[in-house]
């Protein structure tokens, strides 16, 4: 009897769904993995910017002038004043030890220095080890530094009787007014989960789909899979993959609603554009995942193949450090990386709302990945006839 | 059976146990790219990712309202700093917001009409400095040329201003009290000195914990029953065999922790103000740590494969736990907790340290006894593990031997 193709797809998803839910591993790596890390990362970073990180005051001076100072720098957001040492040699040692971000030196006889008009210097250092520290920590120990310059030229400048926005012209002729789009908060839970997030989606659609695959051929049914579709591997991964990308598909949406729902994150271009993207996503990601086993039709190395690509995903996407600072060949590498068009999509669309004339090429790359396993057809076909599992 | 004799049998099994391992690992060509090439050319591959450690000239469309001498002079100034790249003079706006949706710039600088005029006449002008923050990085690089730009060409215009005080009077009064500003332990704020560090650490833990649950879950695949311990004489002690299977993954990895450790920082100019003693002392609970947490998890799989879906993913968090990205400081409650369950974390913070900022094993006191606690503690349980295994595989081979009799 001739069954439909239709028929015989729905038979490959049963099948599937039987073997999806005898394995807790399938619910732990396509559920729980990108679910839980999405807790953790939106957790982790609820405050947007780490507040209150501890540094050390080195005051030389001990005049109310100095104390003031310091009271402002602790009245800060992001630092707090936690240990007062007598030398910079003790800070330093605080520093190595990971107890502080930073140090501030406050020099002798500051305060009367400074009224005598003798340029008393200040200085502060970040440990830029910790490179978010660091940075947040050099703005307001800097900020502190400018106000202490103004607050003393004020007073000089006004003993000499001159206005104030005289003595402003002065002090600071030209100031920079920044408005850092999309992000006005500098919030780094926005910038980097945004990614993330569904990076480990990404990495996990790998593994499942060269895991579940590979599998038939360990186990020896790829031929009796194979056999159901009527020996056509269009069919025969159809099926099989069809359960996968519901259940891909569900947890990407939930991940979008977590990010664009429940945090809030900046959504310019309203959700559609950030629904298409995801979804793509999890599709270009099931064809690359096919293709990885495809080309290594050896469970164990097609895994590896997937873990090293999802994990240096991370890094190639350029949301922390820019691709086009990166060498050459690491650039074209990166367009291989379904990631990194969702990523540009991302830019373009919800943090920026660009029109979506400058972006519809981003998703005709995503969606072109669907053609990956066409080139790996015949390999794969191979592996699932005749190859045999090896360790 | 005197304790002399037990002592010795202890011994010649232990040692067979570790030749056997080894065996079982350079046979296994899955293991060895966990233990071997992964180690190897990750870190090299990291390395070349983020080598050119900071942006250079990021580009930056400039909107120039006055288009007068002055400020075509400021507009240099910015443009002669190495963060940025002066791509484009656009005539309003909307043109420069177009160039930043062609990506063909990530920033616009824009300068009033007014600008001139105010700096002549001893006012304060103000420019605005608008910046994509898809990359925090480029960001940083216009606000940190065009606040150096701002600051110095203000100044030399303030004392052109006053040409009458002296220049040491005109100089205090622009600026009277000076600041230096001190990047420590990464001067050049590369981005690969900062993440470089912790993603070597990491790599060792991750590695040990793929390779040993794989050995794990190939032996419960392989051996009769399904249990970790094969049936032979000289596997019927705990302590034997954790010890004999560390000891061959511990030789292994003495020699991964010099290329890893030692070697790919320097190959990449990473900040290394390292004593090596300090490095080989600070290493060894370490990998003792990771070892017997790896001989922990590797109970719970089943499966030879299997440990690839589980613990992959979790490098990305316990990057982010390990405390160099996310300050240490801000991790709180039970992501804390969490955190210093792996030995990543103490290993990370303290190998930074020792590394980074050239800290003995005072200020890293600790992280270093976390990581002897942890090695304790998952040593009783690597032990627990195989025990619980012993007896399983005796039990179901008494049964099968009762089963066998009553047939």
């Amino acid at each position: 009897m001739q069954q439909s193709s239709k028929n015989r797809i729905w038979n490959i998803a049963k099948r599937e769904m039987r073997q999806l839910s005898a394995r807790p591993i399938y619910l732990f790596s396509m559920v729980f993995a990108p679910l839980f890390s999405a807790l953790f990362f939106i957790t982790l970073m609820d405050e947007g910017l780490p507040t209150e990180l501890p540094i050390a005051v080195v005051d030389l001076d001990n005049s109310s002038t100095s104390r003031g100072l310091i009271r402002q720098l602790d009245a800060f957001g992001q630092t707090a004043v936690t240990v007062r040492t007598a030398s910079f040699e003790e800070a330093r040692k605080e520093m190595q030890s990971g107890s502080i971000y930073g140090i501030y030196r406050i020099p002798k006889d500051f305060a009367t220095l400074a009224a005598q008009g003798k340029q008393p210097k200040l200085s502060f250092y970040t440990n830029n080890a910790s490179l978010i520290a660091g940075s947040l920590l050099f703005r307001d120990m800097k900020t502190i530094s400018v106000l202490a310059g103004g607050s003393v030229g004020l007073q000089v400048g006004l003993a000499k009787g001159q206005t104030e926005s005289q003595i402003m012209g002065q002090l600071q002729p030209i100031s920079i007014d920044t408005v850092t789009l999309g992000n006005p908060w500098l919030n780094y839970s926005v910038y980097l989960n945004n990614i993330i997030i569904p990076g480990i989606l990404q990495l996990m659609i790998f593994l499942v789909t060269v895991f579940s695959i590979g599998n038939e051929i360990k186990l020896g049914t790829s031929r009796d899979w194979l056999q159901q579709s009527g020996n056509s591997l269009l069919k025969a991964l159809l099926g099989k993959l069809l359960p996968h990308t519901v259940i891909f598909t569900t947890v990407g949406l939930s991940i979008t609603y977590i990010l664009y729902g429940v945090s809030s994150f900046p959504l310019q271009s309203g959700w559609l554009p950030m629904v298409a993207a995801m979804v793509l996503l999890v599709l270009a990601a099931q064809a690359m995942g096919v293709f990885m086993i495809g080309v290594l039709p050896t469970l164990r190395l097609g895994l590896s193949f997937a873990s090293l690509f999802g994990m240096v995903a991370f890094s190639i996407t350029g949301f922390t450090f820019p691709v086009k600072a990166m060498y050459p060949p690491l650039q074209a590498l990166s367009e291989l990386f379904p990631l990194r068009h969702y990523f540009l999509i991302y830019v373009d669309q919800a943090l920026n709302g660009r029109a979506l004339y400058y972006t519809w090429t981003e998703y005709v790359i995503l969606a072109s990945f669907m053609l990956l396993p066409l080139f790996v057809g015949r390999n794969l076909k191979r592996a699932l006839l005749y190859f045999n599992y090896i360790p | 059976m005197n304790l002399l004799h037990i002592i010795k049998e202890g011994i010649q099994d232990t040692c067979y146990i570790w030749k056997s391992e080894l065996n079982l690992i350079f046979k296994d060509s899955g293991v060895m790219i966990f233990f071997f090439l992964v180690p190897f050319a990750y870190p090299v591959l990291y390395g070349l990712i983020y080598n050119n450690e900071v942006v250079r000239e990021a580009q930056l469309v400039v909107v120039d309202h006055c288009d007068t001498q002055s400020s075509r002079e400021f507009i240099r100034r910015i443009n002669g700093t190495p963060d940025v790249d002066v791509v484009y003079y656009a005539n309003n706006m909307d043109e420069a917001k177009d160039r930043l949706d062609r990506k063909e710039a990530y920033g616009i600088l824009e300068i009033p009409s007014n600008f001139s005029s105010d700096i002549h006449t001893g006012k304060r002008t103000t420019v605005s400095l608008y910046s994509d923050m898809s990359c925090l990085l480029y960001y940083k690089n216009y606000l940190i040329a065009a606040t150096e730009a701002s600051f110095d060409f203000g100044k030399e215009m303030v004392q052109s201003l006053h040409p009458s005080t002296t220049r040491e009077e005109g100089k205090i009064a622009v600026n009277p009290i000076p600041y230096e500003s001190v990047a420590m332990f990464n001067p050049a704020n590369g981005f690969g000195s900062f993440i470089l560090p912790a993603i070597l650490i990491l790599v060792i833990q991750q590695t040990l914990i793929l390779g040993i649950c794989m050995l794990g879950g190939t032996a419960r695949e392989k051996n009769r029953f399904h249990t970790l311990v094969p049936i032979s004489k000289h596997y019927h002690g705990t302590l034997r065999i954790v010890l004999g299977k560390s000891l061959a993954y511990i030789i292994l990895y003495i020699l991964t922790c010099c290329w890893v450790l030692i070697i790919v920082p320097a190959l990449f100019d990473l900040p290394q103000h390292v004593d090596i003693g300090t490095l080989g002392l600070f290493v060894l609970p370490y990998l003792f740590a990771c070892i017997f947490f790896s001989i922990t998890l590797s109970g719970f799989v089943i499966s030879r494969e299997a440990p690839m879906l589980l613990f992959v993913f979790t490098s990305v968090i316990l990057l982010f736990i390990s405390g160099v990205s996310w300050p240490m400081h801000s991790i709180n409650g039970f992501w804390r907790i969490l955190a210093y369950a792996f030995p990543s974390t103490a290993g990370v913070q303290g190998f930074v340290a020792i590394n980074s900022m050239g800290a003995t094993l005072n200020e890293v006191a600790f992280e270093y006894h976390v990581l002897w606690i942890q090695t304790g503690v998952y040593f009783i349980t690597a032990c627990l593990v195989y025990r619980y295994q012993i007896i399983r595989s005796r039990k179901l081979l008494l049964k099968g031997s009762e089963l066998m009799k009553q047939k």
